[in-house]
This record gives C-alpha cells, sequence and structure tokens, in this order.
C-alpha cells in the first residue's frame, strides 16, 4: 500500500518536470528500494499508474466536455472516449509495472551477492 | 545467471520506452501522446483564457487584445510595429500548426517534418518553381520599405509566441505527427501567398485542349470552348465603355501543334474554388448607403483557411478575415469601404514544348539559336531519411517538367516548360496595406495597382455612396486564344510578350444597373480589347445573382445575407424540362413513376430536405457522361470536358449531335435512349448507395458535405453535415467546398458587418471554440460583427503585450 501510494505521489511529480518516460525513474529507484516480489512488483507499479494516468485523463475528459477525447477516440479508431482513458492508463500501467519489476529483480539480485 | 534474469525486465522496459517514444510510419508515439501531462490531454482546454499581460523578450512596444464572444481578437495599437506585432503574436497563439503546415507544404518542405510519404508531393511543388517564385517575392517585400516593416513586425510576434511555448503547449497536430515548430522568417510570407496563387490559378488546361483539337477538331473547340452560352453574364457588362487602344502584340500566322502528351493530373483546374461578390449602390438599398456581399468559395477545412481580427492603431481602423501568416486583412472593411474578392479564371499559366539541343538538358532552341539552361537543385530532407536531391532545369519561360507521352510515334518522354504568374516578383501585401486604410474609390484603386497574384475580382464600395468592381491582377497581354494550347517553346511570338497595363484591367465604377457582381464567369464582354481566357466558370452563379439583384428594392443587409443562402439551379432550370420530356415514360415502375413525378414538381433549389436535387444531380451526370465518355474515354490522350452551361445548349438545340450515340453499341442511339437509360442507371445506382427510395435519398446527405482537417487527420474534421446548396448555386456549398467566410457589410455613418466562417478562432480541437461556427455556417446564420471605434469597456478576456 505505501509502495502503491509512493508511486503515485513520485510518478505525478516527476512527471511535472521530466517527459512522460520519468515515471520509468521513479517505479524503477522506488522497486529497487523496496523488492517486492516479482508478482507484485509488476502489480502494484501497473496498478499505481494505471490509477494515476487514467484518473488524471478522466478528470480532463469530464471537465473538458470529452471535446478533446471524443475526437482523438475517432482518430485512434477506438470508439468511445472512455476507451481512450483506459489506454492512457494502460499505457502509463504497464510501463511502470515493469520499471517496478526491473528495479525490484535488480534490486533483490544484488542484496543475494 | 541471476543477473541475466534480472536484467530482462529492465531490457523489455527500455524497449517499451524507446517504442512507446517513437513514431511508426503514421502512428504517433503513443507514450508521449497520452501523457496526461504533456501528451495530447494537455490540449484539452479546461477553462477560459483569462485575461493576462505578458512581459516579451525583445519588443520594448505596447498592444492590447480583447477577445470579444467569439474569441475574435481586436487588436489596439499606438504604430505599426506594434500592430503587426500583435497581429503575428494572437494569430501564432491561435492558428501556429496552419500556419506552419501551409508553408511547408509551399515551399516542398513537408517531408522533412513528416516523412517520405510527402516526398511526391515535395518535389512537384518545387518542380513548379513555388520556392523560385517566393524568393523572388521576397526581393520584391524588401525594397518596400513599409512591407518589409510589417512582414517583420509580424514575424518578431509569431516568434516571441514561439520563445513562449514549451513542448507540452505545442498544439495537437504537433504532437500527433511528432515534430517542432520551427522559427517565422518573412519568406513564409511569400511562401504563403505564392500557395494561395497555386489554389486559385494554378492550373491550366492546355495538354487537355491541344489534345481535344488533334482528336475532334477545331469545329469542336469552336463549338464548346469559344462560343458562349445565350445566358452568359460577363462581370464587366457589355454596357461598359472602353476609351483605349489596346496594345497590340503580333500572333503566329499558324497554331503550333505540340506531341500529344498526357496531361499531369495535379495541374488540372477543380471546380468549387469560385466565389460570389457584389455591391449595391444606395439607390436600391433602404438605408440610402451601399451593401456589399462577399463569399469566397475554397476547399473547407478545420481550422478555417480564414481568422478574424480587428486592426486599431493610428491611421488605421479595420475588421475582416486574413490567411494565416499574412500581416493586414484580405476581405473586410473599415469606417469608410468595404471590399471583398473573387477569383478571376484568366489564363496565367502556359506550357512550352522544349526542344533540347541532347539529353545533357544544357541548351534549348528559341528565337532561332541555342541558348543556355539554368539549373537548380532543390534539396528536400526527408525525416529519418537521407536528403533527396532533385535537379530542375529552368528556361527563360520557367522550370521544365517531363510529360509522360504514350500516344506520340517513338513514346518518346515530352519536355514542358512553365510559364507562370507565381513565378513573378510580387507585393501583394502592398495591396491589402492600401485597401486596410482606403478612405475612398481613389485610394481603393491606388491600392489595387500593388496586386500582382492569383488575379481577383475585386468589389467595392464606400460611405461616399460609390461602388465598384476591378479584375485585378498582373495579367499577361496575349493574342487570342494564346496559351490555351501548348505553345511552341522555340517561336518568341508565344512568349508572353507583355502585361496588360493596369489601367486596362476591366473594370466598371457606379453603372446604371445600380449594382455590381461577380461569380467568376467571364471577365468583360466580348468588346473588351483584350484576350484572357477561354474557360471561366458557368454563367449559372453569375446570372442568377444579376437576376436577383436587378429585381430587388429597398434592399437590406438581411435580404443580401438570405441571398447568399440562395440554392436555385440554372443548371436544373435550363435541362431538367428537355430530360423530362426526352424520357420514355412507358419504360417507368411504380417507384420511377414516383421519382419521375418529383423531378416533374420540383421548383429547381438545391434544398437538403428534397430528393429532386440529389435525383437531378445524378442523373444529369449519368447522362453527360453517356454522351461523352464513350468517345471520351477510349483516346489514349487526356481530353477536355465541355462545360456544363454550354453542353446543356448544344445538347438541346443538336438532336443529331454526333456525340450522343453511344459508339460501343450497333444502335444508333438517340437523345432519348440516353435519358432514359440514364434515368434507370441513377435509380439503380442511387438505390445501391443510399437504400430504397425514401428519406435517405435527401439532398442534405448527399451532398457529401465533410470539412476535414487541414490535414486530414481523421477525427478532427467534421463529417455528413446535412447541408443545402451547389456548385451552381449562389450557396455553393458541395461535399467539402463551399463558402469559406460570408461577409455582409452595410455602409453608412456607422458601418455595420456580418459574417462568419465554418469553424472558429481556436485552431485546438480540444477547445470548444475549434468548430462553433460549423452549424450556424450551414444553416446559413451570420452574426454580428463586433467593429470597435475604441478600446471596449467589456470583453470576454484581454491581453497586454508589453
Amino acid at each position: 500500500m505505501i509502495l502503491l501510494i509512493l508511486l503515485i505521489i513520485t510518478a505525478y511529480l516527476i512527471n511535472l518536470v521530466l517527459p512522460w518516460w520519468g515515471i520509468a525513474i521513479t517505479g524503477f529507484v522506488l522497486g529497487f528500494q523496496m523488492k517486492p516480489s516479482s508478482g507484485k512488483a509488476f502489480g502494484i507499479g501497473f496498478l499505481a499508474l494505471f490509477l494515476l494516468w487514467s484518473g488524471q485523463a478522466l478528470y480532463i475528459h469530464l471537465a473538458n466536455d470529452g471535446v478533446l477525447s471524443t475526437r482523438i477516440a475517432e482518430m485512434l479508431g477506438a470508439g468511445s472516449p472512455i476507451l481512450v482513458i483506459l489506454i492512457t492508463g494502460i499505457v502509463g500501467g504497464l510501463v511502470s509495472g515493469l520499471a517496478v519489476l526491473s528495479g525490484s529483480l535488480l534490486g533483490q539480485s544484488i542484496n543475494k551477492k | 545467471m541471476n543477473y541475466l534474469k534480472a536484467l530482462l525486465p529492465s531490457l523489455i522496459l527500455v524497449v517499451a520506452i524507446v517504442s512507446l517514444n517513437t513514431q511508426f510510419g503514421t502512428i504517433p508515439p503513443i507514450g508521449k501522446l497520452v501523457d496526461p501531462e504533456s501528451g495530447f490531454w494537455a490540449n484539452a482546454e479546461i477553462d477560459l483564457p483569462e485575461s493576462n499581460e505578458l512581459a516579451l523578450e525583445g519588443f520594448d512596444g505596447n498592444a492590447s487584445v480583447y477577445f470579444d464572444e467569439r474569441r475574435v481578437p481586436h487588436i489596439f495599437a499606438e504604430n505599426e510595429y506594434d500592430l503587426y506585432f500583435a497581429q503575428g503574436y494572437v494569430v501564432a497563439r491561435d492558428r501556429l500548426f496552419q500556419m506552419e503546415l501551409q508553408t511547408l507544404d509551399a515551399s516542398g518542405r513537408l517531408a522533412e517534418k513528416i516523412g517520405e510519404r510527402a516526398l511526391s508531393r515535395d518535389k512537384t511543388t518545387r518542380r513548379r518553381g513555388m520556392p523560385y517564385g517566393a524568393e523572388k517575392a521576397l526581393e520584391t517585400m524588401k525594397q518596400d520599405p513599409k512591407t518589409w516593416e510589417i512582414v517583420n513586425a509580424y514575424a518578431d510576434g509569431v516568434n516571441a509566441y514561439l520563445s513562449s511555448l514549451e513542448p507540452k503547449n505545442y498544439p495537437l497536430e504537433y504532437k500527433i505527427l511528432d515534430f517542432e515548430p520551427e522559427e517565422w522568417t518573412p519568406i513564409k510570407t511569400a511562401h504563403l501567398l505564392k500557395n494561395m496563387t497555386r489554389t486559385l490559378a494554378g492550373g491550366n488546361n492546355d495538354d487537355r485542349t491541344s489534345n481535344t483539337m488533334e482528336y475532334f477538331g477545331a469545329d469542336f473547340i469552336e463549338k464548346f470552348f469559344e462560343a458562349k452560352p445565350e445566358l452568359n453574364d460577363p462581370i464587366i457588362p457589355s454596357s461598359k465603355e472602353w476609351d483605349f487602344e489596346r496594345i497590340p502584340v503580333e500572333a503566329p500566322d499558324t497554331l503550333f501543334k505540340p506531341a500529344s502528351a498526357v496531361e499531369l493530373g495535379e495541374y488540372e483546374r477543380p471546380e468549387g474554388v469560385g466565389s460570389n461578390n457584389w455591391a449595391v449602390s444606395g439607390s436600391k438599398t433602404k438605408s440610402g448607403y451601399p451593401i456589399l456581399a462577399n463569399d469566397p468559395h475554397l476547399s473547407l477545412t478545420l481550422p478555417s483557411i480564414w481568422y478574424e481580427v480587428q486592426l486599431h492603431a493610428p491611421g488605421i481602423n479595420t475588421y475582416g478575415v486574413t490567411l494565416q501568416g499574412t500581416p493586414g486583412i484580405v476581405i473586410g472593411f473599415n469606417e469608410n469601404i468595404a471590399w471583398g474578392v473573387t477569383n478571376v479564371g484568366t489564363d496565367v499559366m502556359d506550357w512550352y514544348e522544349i526542344k533540347f539541343k541532347d539529353e545533357t538538358q544544357k541548351e534549348y532552341w528559341h528565337d532561332g539559336k541555342w541558348k543556355p539552361t539554368t539549373m537548380r537543385i532543390e534539396a528536400i530532407k526527408v525525416k529519418d531519411r537521407e536528403t533527396v536531391l532533385d535537379t530542375v532545369i529552368y528556361t527563360h519561360h520557367g522550370p521544365v517538367t517531363k510529360v509522360e507521352s504514350n500516344i506520340n510515334e517513338e513514346q518518346k518522354p515530352v519536355y514542358h516548360a512553365l510559364r507562370w504568374i507565381a513565378h513573378e516578383a510580387s507585393n501583394d501585401i502592398r495591396a491589402f496595406y492600401g485597401l486596410n486604410r482606403s478612405e475612398n474609390y481613389d485610394d481603393y484603386v491606388e491600392a489595387l495597382s500593388h496586386y500582382v497574384a492569383p488575379a481577383q475580382n475585386f468589389v467595392f464600395a464606400s460611405n461616399e455612396g460609390d461602388i465598384a468592381l476591378w479584375v485585378n491582377g498582373k495579367l499577361p497581354n496575349k493574342w487570342e486564344y494564346q496559351g490555351r494550347t501548348v505553345s511552341d517553346g522555340t517561336d518568341p511570338l508565344y512568349d508572353w510578350q507583355g502585361w496588360i497595363p493596369f489601367e486596362h484591367n476591366p473594370h466598371v465604377k457606379n453603372p446604371e444597373r445600380g449594382f455590381v457582381s461577380s461569380a467568376n464567369q467571364e471577365s468583360a464582354a466580348p468588346d473588351y480589347p483584350y484576350y484572357l481566357d477561354d474557360d471561366f466558370a458557368p454563367f449559372e452563379r453569375g446570372r442568377r445573382i444579376n437576376d436577383k439583384l436587378a429585381a430587388m428594392q429597398d434592399i437590406t443587409a438581411k435580404d443580401m445575407q438570405e441571398m447568399q443562402m440562395d440554392s436555385y439551379s440554372y443548371y436544373a432550370e435550363t435541362l431538367l424540362p428537355s430530360l423530362l420530356e426526352w424520357m420514355d415514360r412507358d419504360s417507368l415502375s411504380s417507384i420511377d413513376a414516383e421519382i419521375f413525378q418529383l423531378m416533374e414538381e420540383w421548383d429547381y433549389f438545391m434544398d437538403g430536405d428534397e430528393i429532386a436535387p440529389s435525383f437531378f444531380r445524378h442523373w444529369s451526370g449519368n447522362f453527360y457522361r453517356a454522351v461523352f465518355y464513350d468517345e471520351y474515354e477510349t483516346t489514349e490522350a487526356t481530353l477536355r470536358y465541355p462545360s456544363r452551361d454550354r453542353f446543356v445548349e448544344i445538347i438541346k438545340a443538336e438532336p443529331n449531335f454526333k456525340f450522343i450515340d453511344d459508339i460501343d453499341t450497333d444502335k444508333i442511339e438517340t437523345r432519348s435512349d440516353i435519358v432514359t437509360i440514364s434515368f434507370h442507371e441513377t435509380v439503380a445506382e442511387l438505390e445501391n448507395y443510399l437504400g430504397e427510395f425514401g428519406d435517405k435519398w435527401k439532398w442534405g446527405y448527399f451532398i457529401d458535405n465533410d470539412i476535414d482537417h487541414l490535414a486530414s487527420i481523421p477525427g478532427l474534421g467534421r463529417q455528413n453535415l446535412f447541408s443545402s446548396g451547389s456548385s451552381e448555386a449562389i450557396n455553393a456549398t458541395r461535399g467539402g467546398f463551399g463558402p469559406s467566410w460570408r461577409m455582409v457589410v452595410e455602409l453608412g455613418p456607422e458601418v455595420k458587418g456580418y459574417g462568419l466562417y465554418p469553424g472558429g478562432a481556436s485552431g485546438n480541437p480540444g477547445s470548444p471554440n475549434y468548430d462553433f461556427m460549423v452549424d450556424p455556417w450551414r444553416t446559413g446564420q451570420l452574426f454580428e460583427l463586433n467593429f470597435m471605434k475604441e478600446e471596449p469597456k467589456e470583453y470576454l478576456y484581454k491581453l497586454e503585450l508589453k
């Protein structure tokens, strides 16, 4: 739970200053430090950014009355703006999940030595 | 081993990040794109823009920009530099991607930003000499201190906006297409103006006319392209007297016969780029002051090609629309005058068949000697690829293009050199600069004298009660029919021997009939001493406008707005009764009979709610094709098709016109056979496209009106807009073409303007403002234009540039 919250907060902050792949750095570092087990690492990493990015996207979607998300949905052939929000969450989640997993595995293998 | 296992996810992670950060073909970099902070989500407009004071680096002026409810900027400045600086700034703020894309396209640099898929378009752009023409225009602009000042002020304004721009705030399209905006320079303004010349005067019929003459003979040419329809109603009417002698030119004794060549598709003249404008004098209006109306028809896109703005500084207070990249107002009004434009169909683009000495193309034959060519190497940068070098040969005519020919005996390629008005040095900005400040007729004429291309019918009305129309631009002085066929590149008599002096351009001021008008039809009645072209728009729109204006009295601005939405079809009026008469009624099934009755009862208005217009346009199209396709499409050359209006006349007058027969059958068909066959074909085709006869056949759907995004990005346009209108009607809406700006201006002590374009001030697809005027446009509503005499107290928000 702590990892989840930390991941969300740090990813949000780093994304304000670094390009989108900054979320991989915070994920990796937190994974490296906290070394959750592999399954957990990916799962929590994924969930954190899925929640953060789809949450941000949902907020923008609602505040913008869906003007842009509807257009992007059509552009991507996604059918519905909700799908665009989910895609946003999944892309963030995948990268974050992989990052936490990578950090955790590397941390564990160094520790074992 | 453990390490390897531990490193594998890291490796996948890196690959994933790189992939999601890279563009594959037309697929945007997805990771970058969906990032809620800096990706497309950042372009979603959440709050209205707020008033702000902006301290801009390198700008020591002062300008206040007030945005009204429709977000039209009203710029108030203390001097001209500040004024045009602010214009550049706000246009960039609203339309950066558009202004950059248009100039990239006009300079043949698209591939540099969006990759190989644009390479062939870039090559064509350069081979027709677009950058070459812009460079010449830039030199002229430099020599005029006034023009140079405002073009630079404008560029400084654009760049001030650019330097404040962070990647997360880039317009959406940059993120989708994955490139970055670049600095704005004055030559981009020149590119943009040349682009308008390409759009409006970038086509010709030379090859097609030559081929048609070869296949069907001079009589056919005379019948369809020289003789004018009886209902023809030229812009400058025959009542105008010409008080000058034309400057003579020498014509060759016999007409050059070129090697038959296949016409280059991209030089075809599309119908649809046309426009209407008119002005009525105070004697015909309710207020006693003139009223002026204009609706230029162009390819419709989002964002709109136009941008509305008011410019206010000492010596200038003007309102109207402008092109992105052009300082000043192109169509609009000020406190004293109003003006508008429609395109002139003069022939300002000619092909010359070139005789090279040998394959090196270093010398060509002209005027009895070998003359050296020059070479221009076009280096076309391509995104993620090597730069492509393209050598273009220039003769004194212009750039040379290889034209395929599969019909001359040896199937040798033919070389055509292009003489084109866009290659001329020009300072068109100066004309708009003058118009924006004109106080009366004389100022207007002086301003027009600076204008080169694309030639326009400039309509005019003033507070002093004058109305006028000048067919204006730099026009080559040609012998009759010079350049409508491919010219002899070796004979100087085919060169453009000079220009029609500005004062000789067709024009009319305060004619007795109390109105002036233009709708791209023939510029002047046959007594006008110069040859301009043999290919103008059909008479239909022009005549309808003149019919209506002649009959009207006590005209109000509202009447003019309604007239802009008029969808009456002269085409239907002149053709449909004959089609119905020739029809074999015995062949009608019960559904057919119902359709037939609908056609008999129709009033010829191309109304979206009616089915008859759909059926008529499709039926008449099928009929036309049935008459000509069998002959036209079985030849190996590309041929020139007769225009609609002349076709109607001939087909009615000549029952035995030999093209009526279908040469693919043994039978000799009559008009009645062809009309009947086309009728049944039409029913079958419409059933096929639209389903069973019924509401789905309504013209509003069949017109297929889409306003696509400028770069054709799916989702960013507006599809299937149920609309009325037609290419032959005043409301010339039709499948993606149509009135790109509608304006009505009532002159008087308090000038009043009304207008709109299908789009919105904001070029941001994430803003509700982006397309909010599309529906009002579709239904014919105009907004009252907020023309301010002084800085307003009420406004939506305000930017203070310092």
